[in-house]
């Protein structure tokens, strides 16, 4: 199929976006936002819990990735910097309203009072799960969601979050272990 | 260990809870248009950062005399108008430097947006790197232009430096050896929180520095 009139010579790559934004053309930075806007939600949502929490995370990201963009060493690879700069935000929000989510977390009679819904029903399905994945130590839940969910390499992990390989490896399969518990009973009902 | 989902015939919650978790999220476009309002509220990486550098560095200006001529008179009418201002005499019998003169005086002088040079202080960075073709300075304060301060080589041999003038506040910075290599600098903190993946320093430029400072 031929290329939209108007497009067939432009590049598009993360990297020309990245040298027109750095030569002033401040706007070639939502083509960025828009094509790294899902993954970062999906992190971001799954690693906070909730969706404000995400957005502050996210934009938080962004900007910072705007502001020190001439330190992208290398454009094509922006995807992978700013999910770097977006990993840190999570865990500094995290850190910064974790008391108020540990009142959320821990309250075990709550999740069990929850634990009623088969996984049928997608929405309470995705509710067991988001009440699971907040019960796990938050560099498990970390580890899972860069394993599993992103798809990522345990070398890719270790540049991204600056953990030994090995211990990424622990960390992700005790997330495994204690998601399966969690959520045993729910799945099987 | 068995990577989920591989665990044979019995149905596994975790490749279920995988998959689910994979589905697009919850935040659509309109996420977009906040991001982008935010960005375009900020600065652009590196203006004014670079309006700033270009202030500071010493360089030659030639004037052709009719110019020369022509500035001096208009700054002539400019010294007499604002004279003018501050000697008319204010409702409470003010004299020159009264509240009320002073804020006409420095309305004009508001829209000026740049920090005061008179606050900045002359910073010395010195990287001590013995088989480097060239090294630069990068910062928050250059917008991370690896091609806007370049160190100049020292009468000792491997040794790097240049002086940046910047006002008094919270900087990080780094070194860039030869277009390639990030280096923090040995001789300071390294920033706190920093989460781009290549190491920089901190360095925290005081209101007031007796006798000048440097590193």
């Amino acid at each position: 199929m031929p290329a939209p009139r108007g497009l067939s010579n432009v590049d598009h790559s993360d990297g020309a976006l990245v040298r027109r934004v750095l030569a002033g053309e401040t706007d070639a930075f939502a083509g960025l936002v828009a094509r790294h806007r899902d993954r970062c939600a999906r992190f971001a949502v799954h690693m906070l819990g909730n969706r404000e929490d995400a957005e502050d995370a996210m934009q938080e990201a962004f900007l910072r990735a705007f502001r020190a963009l001439r330190r992208c060493e290398d454009p094509e690879q922006f995807g992978s910097w700013l999910f770097r700069i977006l990993v840190n935000r999570c865990r500094t929000i995290a850190a910064r309203r974790g008391r108020r989510q540990r009142t959320i977390v821990f309250d075990d009679e709550a999740v069990e009072r929850a634990s009623v819904a088969h996984p049928e029903d997608r929405d309470a399905w995705r509710e067991e799960i988001a009440q699971a994945l907040a019960r796990i130590d938050p560099l498990q839940r970390e580890a899972f969601l860069l394993r599993y969910v992103e798809d990522l390499g345990y070398e890719e992990m270790s540049r991204l979050t600056g953990t030994g390989i090995s211990a990424l490896k622990m960390r992700a399969k005790r997330a495994c272990d204690r998601l399966r518990d969690l959520l045993a009973e729910v799945y099987h009902a | 260990m068995p990577e989920p989902g591989e665990g044979g015939g019995e149905r596994d919650a975790l490749a279920d809870v995988i998959r689910t978790l994979r589905e697009p999220p919850p935040i659509g476009a309109e996420f977009d248009a906040r991001v982008m309002n935010a960005v375009r509220r900020d600065r652009p990486p590196g203006v004014w950062a670079r309006a700033w550098e270009w202030l500071g560095e010493p360089r030659t200006v030639a004037f052709s005399p009719a110019a020369g001529l022509a500035m001096a008179a208009g700054l002539l009418l400019v010294v007499a108008a604002t004279l003018r201002l501050i000697d008319q005499p204010t409702g409470g019998g003010a004299v020159a430097g009264s509240a009320e003169t002073q804020d006409v005086v420095n309305g004009a002088a508001r829209p000026v947006a740049m920090p005061a040079p008179a606050s900045a202080q002359r910073i010395r960075f010195v990287l001590y790197a013995r088989d480097a073709g060239r090294v630069a300075l990068v910062g928050d304060f250059n917008g991370w232009d690896a091609s806007a301060t370049p160190l100049r080589r020292a009468a000792t041999a491997g040794v790097w430096t240049v002086e940046v003038p910047l006002v008094p506040g919270r900087y990080t910075y780094a070194f860039l050896v030869d277009g390639t290599r990030w280096v923090a600098d040995p001789a300071a903190p390294r920033a706190v929180g920093d989460d781009f993946g290549t190491p920089s320093s901190a360095i925290q430029v005081p209101a007031t520095s007796p006798g000048g400072s440097s590193l």
